[in-house]
């Protein structure tokens, strides 16, 4: 044993068995990021399909390729994926990778509960994919708007499989909020109080909140939905005494602070890239600090401005309109923030610096048209034009794919080992701008000349063909511009630079080890002194005494939420079989719900409780099991 | 960068600490605060619906005895059940498991009440009836199944082996099993305040 090194002693400890077992049990937050990251990124490739396949149909006036009802299946489709089973996912996907890195902690806090949601996640999105295969996908938008979807005029399963599958996506992004909120405020390295912690741990703990207190609304909503449609209840029915409006109420209380959950922490992202290739500490951290997690509070005021042109008070429309126009100044702070640190800076322009900058372009254009829409008479105007999907579309793929883009090329060298080409790289950037924008900004056009959203087709004679080919022509440029990308992603990863430790010189904590990074990260737990650990001169490792390498055991250091003393060791528990058998007897439970098998369903209610005692059952230590 | 690798590994010295007791504790806090989020949608969806209705609950509200009686054992349950705490602290097992067992009767006794209540009620509303026996029948009934959920838990707690082990501390489990089932009787107190005493405020103050 003398010869056995630290590093494989801990190795050791925190290695994932290899092998079929290893990974259906495995909670290692690297592999289950990792996870999450090609999951997501899957649903983005389908719903950029679906999209695709409307655009063929859109593409000329008249055209009969699709059946509206085709047509209504695929655009719901397309608006699920793309918000609940891409954008929220893979984001969290790059803060399971990164955060635990990122703030010195060798897991997340409730490392099995990663895996549960993961497995749940995984189940939810399969759940959702099983209807377009009986042709009874949901066809009434990623909103749903009731009357329509009542049992009466949506017969069939497709909204019963949209409201299950996302009240199993809930129970996946409740646990994945709680997972970030401990690990944020507990799991600190020593010394890095809020005041310097990475701004992506900002974003994701705010974002983290607004779920836990936003995502029940919808729950509660989609089972209203399931009892007026199958158990004869008169929540939405107006002939039971029931409300229309009630639905959409809770819909955008939830569905607002839902638009940040999927934005803020792709900010936060670039919060993190630009300062790297500007060559400089971010301009104005605690202004950038606070606005993240003001632009998540007053995120909770704003949803009426989905419903302007319902028809309410002029009293509740006045109030949130200045909610509106409020919550932009808090977006606008950051913006600012990274212009200044891009002027005070030297560009070093990578490509995932031609991302973040793009990013902030197509951002200010889409926060722009949102102000707009937040004045309450334009919006009457545009409303249900293709005024809205363009805004929409500036501000998630502005604040949301543009920065997942960066964030691949960024941290994907640490995550592989492996640098990504960067000529491709540029290229698939400049493919993907273009065809975006080429794509996208005819779509204001389109709206403010009056060519409803959401329809199959329209007649000739109106003359939104040639701009509606140029549409499609720039949605195919982009599709063209990500498939780059992914070509690039796959060979790099085979025979790519070697990346070494910090590719790009960075400043913050995840950069600190080798890449990819070994299961139990760092030897010693980082301590940290300043905002910028890697760009100043002291060693985060240092560590005379060997104190910080906690090598009894699967173990980690807990710090108090303000200052990040070291007050606990964490013992972490290790590889499990527990969630996954949980998050499978739930799914049987939801799968067996929108067949209203409810014996079955049962069964599975009553296997998921068993999996959990057999998740939490205390086993007894080797010490105890010797004696 | 790190000057300091490969040490040997029988230098290494140990972090003197306690282990780290509390991430439980923390976790069952976010699940309150969700699941109250959930009640509070619950109850934000009764007003609405009650909004400008011309029948509404207050036209003839539901009968008080019931709910009081079913308030009164869930408050003593919580106060047996943290009584049964302070026996765990004290590390008297056996007395703690039996106030479980008792906590867990009360439960049980609450959940066959409610069963008569809804017999008793549903002669004159069912959840079909309208919008207003929907929210009434769904809001009682999720309570019903977080008390459930609460007395699964309560259970798995009073089966938990080897109350002695010093590794795992039993005050763990139990403490946070009673922090959710505090949480249930604290959201059966709003429900008796806002389904059954306001109706009759209003009614009375007609």
């Amino acid at each position: 044993m003398s010869t056995t090194t630290v590093e494989q002693h801990l190795t050791e400890i925190w290695e994932t068995p290899k092998g079929i077992w290893g990974k259906l049990s495995s909670v290692d937050h690297k592999e289950l990021g990792k996870r999450y990251l090609v999951t997501a990124f899957i649903l983005l490739i389908i719903g950029g399909v679906e999209a695709l396949i409307m655009r063929i149909q859109l593409a000329g006036p008249d055209k009969s390729i699709l059946t509206p009802e085709m047509y209504n299946q695929l655009f719901s489709m397309h608006g699920i994926t793309m918000i609940f089973w891409y954008a929220s996912p893979i984001l969290s996907g790059f803060s399971i990778y990164l955060i635990p890195l990122m703030i010195g902690a060798r897991d997340m806090a409730y490392p099995r509960l990663n895996a549960f949601t993961y497995w749940t996640f995984l189940l939810s999105a399969i759940l959702l994919y099983i209807s377009p295969f009986l042709g009874q996908a949901p066809h009434a938008g990623w909103f749903s708007y009731v009357p329509y979807t009542n049992i009466q005029y949506s017969p069939g399963h497709g909204l019963d499989f949209y409201a299950l599958s996302l009240l199993l996506l809930a129970i996946s992004t409740t646990g994945g909020a709680i997972n970030f909120i401990a690990t944020i405020l507990r799991m600190r390295a020593p010394g890095m109080s809020l005041s310097k912690m990475p701004l992506l741990c900002y974003s994701t703990g705010t974002i983290s909140f607004a779920i836990l207190f936003a995502l029940p609304a919808l729950s509660a909503n989609c089972v209203f939905l399931e009892l007026d449609r199958h158990w004869g209840t008169h929540f939405f029915h107006v002939s039971g005494g029931g409300s229309v409006l009630m639905w959409q109420q809770l819909f955008w209380f939830f569905g607002h602070p839902w638009v940040y959950v999927i934005f803020i922490p792709a900010m936060g992202m670039l919060s993190m890239i630009i300062p790297v290739f500007s060559r400089r500490p971010i301009v104005g951290y605690p202004y950038v600090a606070i606005s993240t997690v003001l632009t998540g509070l007053v995120g909770f005021g704003v949803w009426l401005h989905h419903m302007f042109s319902v028809g309410m008070s002029d009293m509740a429309m006045s109030f949130f309109s200045a909610g509106s126009m409020l919550i932009s100044i808090f977006t606008v702070v950051q913006v600012f923030a990274w212009v200044a640190t891009i002027w005070k800076g030297r560009l070093v322009m990578t490509t995932a610096m031609y991302y973040a900058l793009a990013s902030i372009a197509c951002l200010v254009i889409g926060g722009l048209s949102g102000v707009y829409t937040g004045i309450i008479p334009v919006d009457w105007q545009v409303h249900n034009t293709y005024f809205i999907p363009a805004h929409i579309h500036y501000v998630l793929i502005g604040a949301n794919v543009f920065p997942v883009f960066a964030g691949l090329y960024y941290w994907m060298p640490k995550m592989t080992g492996r640098m990504m080409g960067e000529t491709a790289g540029k290229w698939s950037f400049w493919v993907m701008f273009i065809g975006f924008n080429v794509g996208f900004f005819p779509m204001h056009i389109l709206g403010l000349n009056g060519m409803p959203r959401r329809i199959y087709t329209y007649p000739a004679g109106l003359g939104f063909g040639p701009v509606n080919m140029l549409v499609t022509c720039g949605a195919f440029v982009f599709g063209i511009g990500i498939l780059i990308s992914i070509v690039n992603f796959l060979t790099s990863m085979r025979s790519g630079r070697i990346a070494g430790r910090n590719p790009w010189n960075a400043d913050t904590l995840e950069w600190d080890t080798d890449s990819p990074p070994p299961p139990y990260a760092t030897v010693h737990i980082p301590t940290v002194v300043s905002r910028n650990p890697l760009w100043d001169d002291y060693d985060e490792e240092y560590d005379p005494d060997d104190t910080r390498i906690l090598d009894e055991g699967r173990q980690t250091l807990s710090t108090t939420w303000l200052d990040a003393e070291p007050f606990a060791i964490s013992q972490m528990p290790a590889e499990s079989i527990a969630p996954l058998l949980a998050a499978i007897a739930l799914f049987v439970f939801f799968c067996a719900m929108v067949f209203e098998l409810l014996w079955i369903a049962l069964a599975g209610l009553i296997a998921t409780f068993a999996s959990c005692c057999f998740w939490l059952w205390p086993r007894p230590s080797p010490e105890e099991r010797s004696a | 960068m790190s000057t300091t690798l490969n040490p040997p590994l029988n230098t290494t010295k140990k972090l003197v600490a306690p282990l780290d007791r509390n991430r439980g504790t923390l976790a069952m806090w976010m699940v309150i605060a969700t699941e109250a989020s959930l009640f509070i949608s619950l109850f934000c969806s009764y007003f609405l619906l009650g909004n400008n209705k011309s029948r509404w609950s207050i036209d003839d509200p539901p009968k008080l005895t019931y709910a009081l009686i079913l308030l009164a054992i869930l408050i003593s349950s919580s106060l047996v059940l943290h009584w049964g705490e302070k026996q765990v602290k004290r590390q008297r097992y056996v007395a703690a498991r039996i106030i479980l067992a008792v906590t867990i009767l009360m439960g049980l006794g609450f959940l066959a009440l409610q069963s008569f209540e809804y017999l008793d009620h549903w002669k004159k509303l069912a959840p079909y009836s309208d919008s207003y026996g929907s929210i009434f029948y769904t809001i009682t009934t999720f309570h019903a199944a977080h008390v459930i959920v609460g007395l699964l838990i309560l259970g798995y707690v009073l089966i938990l082996p080897r109350y002695n082990s010093k590794l795992e501390s039993p005050y763990r489990a139990y403490h946070i099993a009673a922090m959710y089932w505090h949480f249930v009787d604290v959201v059966w107190v709003f429900v008796v305040l806002i389904l059954y005493l306001i109706p009759h405020w209003i009614v009375y103050g007609h």
